[in-house]
């Protein structure tokens, strides 16, 4: 059997008082596309960038590939790919020279590396400005070079930590289709986003973190099946029988189709 | 519904922005930075009390002693100075001085009256205006303690000087802001701020170089029909001046006259401000995205292969790459540049001007290119101690990348060594014309020295841009390359290397054999190499233990 594509063991995050991530244990198949989910404030990020070597854990295990990512982080990274929240671009490259840039960071020789930013700029329709500065791009165009730098060296997996969020349907369709190429090519993608219907069109399994600690893990179905089934779950607006949303599988896990109920009395 | 526009709701605002700044001071003091910085300013605090009202005392007494010998036309010195503190200090002391950014409170229902008064009051409530209406102060009471009956005018005259100095201030500041949000306004106004530097350091060897070929030279000789006193006349300090003495000498027709040139002069500048603040208030937008909006063009070009460094990774060659695309598009960094050339140039000046000369260089010659080549470091070793400042939260990448932190501090020392390394070469040339071609052996030990300084500046600068590393934000008024303990760390290594280049080259002279200096210099170039190379040895440990610190606070927006 293949090893998982990410397995955490007893993954936990604190800051001082706070556990942000409470032992949670996580595997993703390869190949899977994989949603994580959760509030704010969850500990999805903290999840994140523990899995991208972008802080440390304060205990557990984490291994992507089966390589250990604190004793073998440079073999890890290049195997992944990492769209960050804040996208960590350099402002004062041009988008050619940013990928070119990217792409030897990985390893790439340097024609290699050129030929793959032509495609790649010509795919995420960034090429028609080459002396533009990325400083001067506008937020989806940010979003699509990003992308593009995170799948330059082929990654196996990719991490993407809330892609779609501040993006046109126009870039947002750009970023899907090339997700979807990443997929069909055998890549694993652990994504997180606020906006359930991309999860849910994209993903073939989630997860979903609450206050720390993973408290839902498999398919849509499975997850819908296990909301109905289960008596302690949030379930006053669960329709009796017939398919689940993402949405109402996720506020009845998370409890927050009692907050949607709350009145406010200045609202009436 | 409460009218917004009403004098309630506009006292309300006030009010509620008072309160907030209240409870950011008060919040500020849970973190120890915030508590140090309430004891910085308590200093600071005091020491511009002092000034104020030392300031204000001095001046009084200044003024008593004009009316009093009846001196008048000395009125316009002190009102000149109040003038240029009150302008020149809040941009020179950027680090000193508390900004609160109102435009923040756009996305409440703020009224245009209310954002104007707010402008022009909280942007003005800061220890500069305090201390030059403290000193205005002075003056009135100062003139008023010699003729009691003219108290009420000279406080109206002052109030009008303030408000002036008070309107040129916010319509200087809005200007420059407006300037620094877009990158090409800001590269021209830095430019410009450059050769304002340029030309101040130029005044004096100019001037001198002119009295002393023309003996009748005069500052105003190219334009014999304008006089000093005509121009300084009809300026802000000296109308002020003017509508005082007049009124003293009882001549109230030109005083009203002076005066009201003067409300004119304010009131100008109040339709400058309300032009910027008008702008702001009805949401205009300075990001240069919306250029890129456009239609796609056909304006494709071939992605040219990135730079190769023969004997050193792809990611150095990488990172040597990018660092000098970005230092050609950042220019604020490109100007220090051109400094040592230009120092040595007004050095020339000056050795030109002084015949019988005692100065250093006059007498030791031989020293210009060590002396230049040491400026040269001294200036551009300052960008070493925070390399990471400008790619701000992109410092995420090498974090996310499979590349060894001493990969990237190589490739980023390697394009500063090239950088040091080419200004140096434009020094020795410099030398020679200006100067003379220096020796062989004053060449190899300046060099040696050079290595020496430069290799214990990327060592210790390396260890300091991950303990200490600061965002640079070209938009922003402010000392941008790092914070306390780099200036601290910063000046004990350039005191301590240059100080032992120093004294190999006195050992040297001592001796006469420019050799000693040279083997000297050699052993400890070789030395700091040792040192350096142990350094990056161990970044490796250090930046993965900085990591979140340096995300944080490069990442900061």
């Amino acid at each position: 059997m293949d090893a998982p594509a990410i397995a955490t063991e007893h993954l936990t995050r604190r800051f001082g008082q706070l556990v942000a991530v409470n032992d949670v244990n996580l595997r993703v198949a390869p190949g899977q596309f994989f949603g994580f989910l959760g509030p704010n404030g969850a500990g999805k990020s903290t999840t994140i960038k523990m899995l991208t070597g972008l802080l440390a854990p304060s205990s557990g295990r984490m291994e992507i590939l089966g390589l250990d990512l604190v004793r073998q982080p440079v073999e890890v990274k290049r195997q992944i790919g990492v769209v960050p929240e804040g996208m960590a671009l350099f402002g004062r490259l041009t988008g050619a020279e940013y990928l070119n840039f990217a792409a030897r960071m990985y390893g790439l020789d340097r024609h290699t590396a050129a030929k793959r930013t032509a495609e790649l700029l010509d795919f995420m329709q960034l090429d028609d400005q080459p002396k533009t500065l990325i400083t001067d791009y506008s937020h989806g165009m940010q979003k699509k070079l990003a992308l593009a730098a995170a799948v330059i060296h082929g990654p196996k997996i990719l991490f993407l930590d809330e892609p779609f969020e501040g993006v046109d349907a126009i870039a947002s369709g750009t970023l899907k289709a090339m997700l979807q190429r990443m997929i069909a090519r055998g890549a694993t993608i652990f994504l997180t986003s606020h906006v359930l219907e991309i999860v849910e069109r994209l993903c073939s399994h989630v997860g979903i973190i609450h206050q720390g600690r993973l408290v839902a893990r498999g398919s849509i179905e499975e997850l819908g099946a296990g909301v109905q089934a289960h008596p302690t779950l949030d379930a006053t607006r669960i329709p009796a029988g017939g398919k689940l949303t993402l949405e109402e599988i996720f506020l009845s896990i998370v409890g927050g189709s009692r907050l949607a109920e709350q009145e406010l009395s200045w609202l009436g | 519904m409460a009218r917004l526009d009403s004098g309630l709701a506009l006292r309300e605002q006030f009010v509620s922005v008072a309160e907030l700044r209240w409870r950011i001071f008060v919040n500020s003091l849970r973190t120890l930075r915030g508590r140090l910085d309430l004891v910085s300013r308590i200093f600071a605090g005091i020491g511009y009390s002092m000034i104020g009202i030392g300031g204000a005392i001095g001046l009084g007494v200044a003024a008593w002693y004009i009316v009093s010998h009846k001196q008048l036309e000395w009125l316009v010195l002190p009102l000149w100075g109040i003038l240029l503190y009150w302008q020149l200090f809040p941009v020179m002391a950027t680090a000193f001085v508390e900004t609160f950014d109102v435009q923040n409170f756009l996305r409440f229902p703020l009224s245009y009256r209310s954002y104007f008064l707010m402008r022009l009051v909280y942007g003005s409530l800061d220890p500069t205006t305090i201390v030059a209406v403290l000193w205005l102060a002075g003056l009135a009471a100062g003139i008023s303690a010699r003729m009691p009956r003219l108290l009420p005018w000279t406080l109206l005259v002052f109030c009008v000087f303030a408000a002036f100095n008070v309107c040129l201030s916010r319509a200087i500041f809005s200007w420059i802001e407006r300037w620094l949000a877009r990158r090409k306004s800001r590269e021209i106004l830095g430019l410009f701020f450059f050769l304002l530097l340029i030309g101040v350091q130029l005044i004096s060897p100019l001037t001198n170089y002119y009295l002393r070929h023309h003996s009748r030279f005069s500052p105003f000789q190219f334009a014999p029909e304008l006089e000093w006193g005509a121009v300084e006349r009809v300026l802000p300090p000296g109308l002020a001046a003017a509508a005082v003495s007049r009124a003293l000498r009882h001549d109230f027709g030109l005083a009203f006259g002076a005066l009201a040139l003067l409300s004119i002069y304010t009131i100008l500048l109040l339709v400058v401000l309300h032009v910027r603040l008008l702008a702001q208030y009805r949401g205009e937008s300075l990001s240069e995205s919306p250029a890129l909006a456009r239609a796609r063009t056909k304006n494709k070009q071939a992605v040219p292969a990135g730079w190769d460094l023969g004997g050193f990774s792809g990611p150095v060659a990488a990172i040597f790459e990018k660092e000098f695309h970005y230092l050609s598009r950042s220019g604020p960094m490109l100007f220090p540049l051109a400094m040592p050339v230009m120092i040595l140039v007004i050095l020339r000046l000056g050795l030109a001007n002084a015949r019988h000369s005692s100065s250093f260089l006059a007498t030791h010659v031989g020293f210009a290119f060590p002396a230049a080549a040491a400026y040269t470091i001294l200036v551009l070793g300052s960008f070493c101690y925070n390399c990471f400042g400008m790619e701000g939260a992109g410092v995420q990448f090498y974090y996310m990348s499979p590349v060894r932190f001493r990969e990237v501090l190589l490739g980023k020392n390697l394009a500063q060594a090239t950088v040091l390394l080419l200004e140096i070469v434009l020094v020795w040339i410099g030398v020679a014309l200006l100067f003379y071609p220096p020796s062989v052996s004053i060449t190899l030990a300046t060099l040696f020295g050079g290595c020496f300084a430069v290799l214990v500046t990327f060592a210790v600068g390396d260890l300091m841009s991950l303990y200490a590393p600061k965002k640079i934000d070209w938009a922003a008024f402010g000392r941008q390359r790092g914070g306390a303990v780099t200036g601290f760390a910063l000046l004990g290594v350039q005191a301590g290397t240059l100080g032992l280049v120093g004294v190999a080259l006195l050992l040297a002279a001592w001796f006469h054999q420019a050799w000693v200096a040279t083997v000297l210099l050699f052993v400890l170039a070789t030395l700091a190499l040792r040192g350096y190379t142990y350094a990056l040895s161990r970044i490796d440990a250090v930046a993965i233990r900085r990591r979140e610190d340096m995300i944080a606070e490069l990442g900061r927006i």
